[in-house]
Formats: C-alpha cells, sequence, structure tokens
C-alpha cells in the first residue's frame, strides 16, 4: 500500500494536490483514500492532507503515521513542530521539499537515513502559491505509477472548474516537474502491511468526574490567544524602518487585522512578530512607505524574534 | 471618551487578544478589534455558528471578558438570555450599576441576513438593550463560502459557479432592521475608522436595540491578496457600493456621500470572485447592470436628502 502524506501552509494548494494523487492512483487502477486535515487554522498555517492507495481494499484508517511519502510544499514547514513534516518517518519514507535547499543539506541537517529530494520553485511560480503543481507533478513521478496520460487526466478531472488557462498552467507546471525527476522514477516503495499490534497502546490518563464548576471549560484569564504563537503562519514579514515612520497617527496598529503591531507613548509602533501573521496589510496603508517586507528565514523556528 | 474627530482620537491600546485562527487579512477581524477597543472590557458576547466561532476555543480566548456561542439562528435570542440574567442580578443588588455588562451579540451575514433575522425582529420587537455587530462577508465564510442572503449579485461562490454568479441580490438588512426603529442601527467600514469609531461610541451610549453592519473583506472568500484587505474596503465605498449611513430617531444620514463615484468595476476586478465578469469574455450588460442599481441608489438617497 501507498501511504502519502501532503503537508503545506492553508493556500498552498496542498489539499488539491492531494486530491489530484488520489485521483491519479484511482485512474491508475488503485483503490484510494484521501482526506484533507486541517483544525481551526485558515490560510498560512499549516496544514496536511494524505493518501492512501492500494490494489487490495484499504482497511486502515485516520491519519498516516508511517508514510512512504512525504510530500512538502513549503520548506519552512519542516522546522516547525506543530506542522509535525518529521512524524513517522523511517529510512524507506521518501521526503519531497519544495524549496531551494537540496537534499543532501536537508539529510544532514535532519539526520536523515532516507532518500530527500527537492523541487526549485520554478522562475514564474510565485512564493507558495503555485508550488501545488509542481508538487503533484514530481509525486506522480517518485511513485512510478502514474503514467502521463493518467497525470494529465487525473489533473483535468480536479481543475476542469477553473477555467481552461488555470488547466493549461498547472497541467504545465506539473509535467515540467514529472519530466525534472525523471531519473528518480520510482524511488517510493509501498510499505507494508500494518498490524495493530505493531502499535503501541495509548497512555490513558485517569480522569474522575468533576464538579460542572471545575469540569466546565470555563477560562479564567483574559485575551488567553496570545499565548498560541501565530506568527508561525507568516512566509514573509513586514518590518518597520523607523527612520521613515514619521509616527502618523498609528494607521498600521488600526489596520492590522490581528491587533499585532503596538504604539506606545512616544507614538513608536512596534510589530509583535509571535503573533503577526504576514497579511502585509500594514505595508499597503502605511502612509510613509516605511515598511519593507522581508522573506522569512528559511527554517526559522520561533514566531521570529529578531 | 472624548468626541472622535479624526485618527489622532481612535484608542491607541488595543483590547483583542492577538493569536486568534482567523485567515491573514481577515476584514471581520479587524472591524472587530477596532470595535472592541471602543467598547472595552465590560463586555459579554454572544456569538452565533461562522468563522468567529473560533475565536474562543478552549483554552485560547482573545476577549477579556464572557463570551457565549449559540446555533446560528438564536444569537439574539441568546443575548436574551444574558440581558435578563444581568437584570436580575441588578435588581438582586448583586452586582452594582458599575459591573453591569454591554451585551453584544457577533454574528456573520448568514446568521444576520438570513438565519437569525427573525430571531432579530423579535429582539427589536421587545426592545432588548444589546449592540448587534454582524461582519458581512457576503457568504457562509466559515465553510467555505457558499452563498447567503447578503452576496452580491453576480459574485462566484461554492454554490454559484455559473457563468454569471449569483443570480440572486443581497439583501437590504439596513432597511428591514430600520423598518422596526429600534435605537440605532448604522453601515460601517473598518477601512474608515474614524466613521466606524464615531457610531460605535453613538451605538455604545444608546439603550434598546442597536445594530451595526460592518463591510469584511474577506481575502479567502472573495479571493484576492490579503493585504489589499483595506485597499478593497475603501473602495467598496468610493464606488457607492457601500454606503455609509445611519439611522436614528427616524432618519436616515449618509456619512460619507463619495463626492465623485469611482466606476464599480475598479471594486470588481480586484477580488477573484468577479473574475468570470470579466475573463475569459467581459460581461458587459452584467456589468452595467450592477453600475445602474449603484446608481440608482445614489439617485435615490440624494433625492431623498440623505
Ligand atoms: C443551523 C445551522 N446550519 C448550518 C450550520 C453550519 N455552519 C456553520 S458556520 C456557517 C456559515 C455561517 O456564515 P456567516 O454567518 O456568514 O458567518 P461566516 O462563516 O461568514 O463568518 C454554517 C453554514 C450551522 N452551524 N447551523
Ligand atoms: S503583516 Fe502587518 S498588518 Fe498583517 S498581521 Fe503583521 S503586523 Fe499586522
Ligand atoms: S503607518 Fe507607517 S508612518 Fe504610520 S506609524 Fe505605522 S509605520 Fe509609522
Ligand atoms: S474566511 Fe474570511 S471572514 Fe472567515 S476568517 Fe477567513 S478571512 Fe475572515
Ligand atoms: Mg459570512
Amino acid at each position: 500500500m501507498y501511504r502519502i502524506r501532503f503537508h503545506g501552509r492553508g493556500g498552498q494548494g496542498m489539499k488539491t494536490a492531494s486530491r489530484i494523487i488520489g485521483t491519479a492512483l484511482f485512474l491508475a487502477g488503485y483503490e484510494v483514500q484521501d482526506a484533507p486535515r486541517y483544525g481551526a487554522e485558515r490560510r498560512g498555517a499549516p496544514i496536511f492532507a494524505y493518501v492512501r492507495a492500494d490494489r487490495r481494499s484499504i482497511n486502515e484508517r485516520g491519519v498516516i503515521d508511517r508514510p512512504d511519502l512525504v510530500a512538502v510544499a513549503d520548506d519552512s514547514l519542516v522546522a516547525l513542530p506543530a506542522a509535525g513534516v518529521r512524524q513517522g518517518i523511517d529510512s524507506h519514507t521518501v521526503l519531497l521539499l519544495h524549496g531551494r535547499t537540496p537534499g543532501a543539506a536537508w539529510q544532514e541537517r535532519l539526520n536523515l537515513a532516507g532518500p530527500v529530494f527537492t523541487l526549485a520553485p520554478a522562475a514564474h511560480v510565485e512564493a507558495g502559491h503555485a508550488s501545488a503543481a509542481r508538487v503533484v507533478g514530481a509525486v506522480a513521478r517518485l511513485l512510478g505509477v502514474v503514467d502521463r496520460d493518467t497525470l494529465i487526466a487525473a489533473i483535468r478531472r480536479e481543475l476542469a472548474g477553473l477555467g481552461d488557462s488555470e488547466l493549461a498552467a498547472n497541467t504545465r507546471d506539473a509535467l515540467a516537474a514529472y519530466d525534472e525527476l525523471a531519473d528518480q522514477h520510482g524511488a517510493v516503495a509501498e510499505g507494508g502491511a500494518v498490524v495493530s499490534r505493531d502499535f503501541l497502546p495509548p497512555r490513558w490518563i485517569e480522569l474522575g468526574l468533576d464538579v460542572a464548576a471545575l469540569a466546565a471549560p470555563a477560562i479564567h484569564a483574559p485575551a488567553t490567544s496570545t499565548a498560541v504563537q501565530t506568527g508561525l503562519w507568516r512566509t514573509v514579514r513586514p518590518v518597520i524602518d523607523h527612520a521613515r515612520c514619521n509616527r502618523c497617527w498609528w494607521l498600521c496598529s488600526t489596520f492590522c487585522p490581528e491587533s499585532a503591531i503596538a504604539v506606545g507613548g512616544d507614538r513608536v509602533p512596534v510589530i509583535d512578530y509571535d503573533h503577526c501573521k504576514g497579511c502585509l496589510v500594514c505595508v499597503t496603508q502605511c502612509p510613509t512607505h516605511a515598511i519593507d517586507v522581508e522573506p522569512e528565514e528559511e527554517g526559522t523556528p520561533e514566531g521570529g524574534r529578531s | 471618551m472624548t468626541e472622535i474627530k479624526s485618527l489622532r482620537d481612535l484608542p491607541a491600546r488595543h483590547l483583542l487578544g492577538a493569536g486568534t485562527p482567523m485567515c491573514g487579512g481577515c476584514g471581520g477581524l479587524e472591524a472587530l478589534h477596532q470595535v472592541y477597543d471602543l467598547l472595552g472590557e465590560k463586555t459579554v458576547f454572544v456569538n452565533a455558528a461562522g468563522c468567529m466561532t473560533l475565536l474562543a476555543v478552549y483554552p485560547f480566548t482573545p476577549f477579556r471578558g464572557s463570551w457565549l456561542y449559540t446555533a446560528m439562528a438564536s444569537a439574539p435570542a441568546g443575548a436574551q438570555g444574558v440581558r435578563d440574567a444581568l437584570d436580575i442580578l441588578r435588581g438582586q443588588g448583586r452586582i452594582t450599576p458599575e459591573e453591569d455588562l454591554q451585551v453584544v451579540v457577533l454574528t456573520g451575514d448568514g446568521s444576520a441576513y438570513g438565519m437569525g433575522l427573525a430571531a432579530t425582529s423579535g429582539a427589536m420587537d421587545r426592545g432588548l438593550d444589546f449592540l448587534y455587530l454582524c461582519y458581512d462577508n457576503e457568504g457562509y465564510g466559515n465553510t467555505g463560502q457558499q452563498y447567503s442572503a447578503a452576496t452580491p449579485h453576480g459574485a462566484h461562490t461554492a454554490t454559484s459557479r455559473g457563468a454569471l454568479g449569483y443570480p440572486g441580490y443581497k439583501k437590504d438588512l439596513f432597511s428591514i432592521w430600520a423598518a422596526h426603529r429600534p435605537a440605532y442601527v448604522a453601515t460601517v467600514s473598518p477601512a474608515h475608522p474614524v466613521d466606524l469609531a464615531r457610531k460605535i461610541e453613538t451605538a455604545r451610549t444608546r439603550q434598546g436595540p442597536r445594530l451595526v453592519i460592518a463591510l469584511s473583506p474577506c481575502p479567502t472568500g472573495w479571493d484576492y491578496d490579503p493585504a489589499e484587505t483595506v485597499a478593497i474596503g475603501k473602495l467598496a465605498v468610493e464606488c457607492g457600493a457601500w454606503p455609509l449611513k445611519e439611522y436614528r430617531d427616524g432618519r436616515v444620514e449618509h456619512t460619507r456621500v463619495p463626492k465623485k463615484r469611482r466606476p464599480v468595476v475598479e471594486y470588481l476586478e480586484r477580488q477573484g470572485r468577479f473574475r468570470h465578469l470579466f475573463h475569459p469574455v467581459r460581461q458587459d450588460a452584467l456589468l452595467a447592470e450592477i453600475q445602474a442599481r449603484v446608481d440608482g441608489y445614489w439617485a435615490g438617497a440624494t433625492a431623498t436628502g440623505d
């Protein structure tokens, strides 16, 4: 059985990528499971999707924890524990990363025994967004059981609704990646059957029944949401140049949807990088163009304490 | 609070906690933080199902006070219960007038324009002392932007995929609410924070049913770059598609009449949800109809001296 996990950020198209690969494997004669997994997070937050495919009927359910192939749309996710990219990877797992850092460097950094392939962003592909089509092409090639025509048919099935030009552009990007990885044809091996006795038993904790006053989900402190580091969602960061900021009446701070720009009594605005999601609303609204955009450091694990 | 004349009178301190799971660039969150800064901590939010339900997911909340979750149709009924409870506590002397709370209903347009309209009508009939904030992202955002009764004519939604988009027309909720003759009704835009702040101040200091609709650009559902949230909000007002107005004491007044209205296409063409009106063929008749409706609105509004 093939067990494939796709990781990306909300909005990067990995849910669709997993659907296309699921459809391609179905057209190639496999029984397929395909499911996206995302919680309350939104655009920019880490999400994943997964596909199982087998010639026989599939009895496994739930999230894949022993992947044969892990495809990642955005290699800044690798360093985020919350993204779970490295979950269950072993020496047989193939890792496919969309980004500029070479595979060997990742193998060394992460101390990985299994193969790592990287897919450089295409020149015309803007950061993140259109990477999904390239990942689709590369995954099809690494599996080795989806031929060109099946790949084209699957993309058409899933993307026909977007109109002819989007369909053509995605097909072109996917086929380009398919061709680039020709040497790695069939690099992914199907994983064996998993039997229930191989699973570790859960470590249950006994919780007694509490009275409602204790058991009810009451929150006893204000604004506890600040414990959530939404700065991890960011792919680009706004940076205020205090020489150019004329300390206007905190336009950036009023417009920032996240309340992530504080202005003190001195009227100097300060961005809270633990929570700034990188939407760049502040950049577009600053009257003196004092806020620059910088790419988020590759693999910066923290929300970016500068 | 001093009278709000310009940006410098807006609060520099933000009360809404960061770290919420709303999308980067969410116009609804931008509106909520501006409103919350003015209403302050002595508020209790009654929130119908929608994107904002995810604001308070145990143990995290961006609020500094209580928050109650209701079904989509029932937020004003929930507000009645909370108001009654507060009145009983006050009547029994168990809370002082200073400890009393402002009851705020927070819902999307799906509730406000549709499922929750009867409950809102009933609350107004009963003269319930509450403030209703509707963040209007013109669709069922939380479930993938299906159309709602607030969806504008011609927009693409998950359930309006035809060549001409949504065939219905955006419901005139402002007039429906105003026809009940409540204490206050207003439309606002977080891209116009001074106008918004003046209206929230008016609403805050009045008694009885006070209802506010905030046009809330939604990068995910409207399909545009999150950085554009404020620019699109401004265009909506400048082209006349989103009139800023208020109702009180039996009169409707426009608080901002665009001197020379920008063509509506400038607003539409920046949003992916209207892309099909421009590509592959320009839908001239439909675009002219949309423009004519806006022109007709303002011809009527100016004729009645608003
Ligand atoms: C009675 C009922 N029907 C359907 C749903 C599923 N549902 C949850 S949120 C939502 C969309 C709400 O739309 P809106 O009020 O505009 O808020 P938004 O999601 O746009 O923030 C729907 C349909 C529900 N919770 N209750
Ligand atoms: S990019 Fe700017 S506006 Fe957006 S969350 Fe960060 S600080 Fe706020
Ligand atoms: S909007 Fe620009 S000029 Fe105004 S405070 Fe922010 S950074 Fe400074
Ligand atoms: S879908 Fe739209 S309204 Fe909902 S959180 Fe995202 S941007 Fe905000
Ligand atoms: Mg909505």
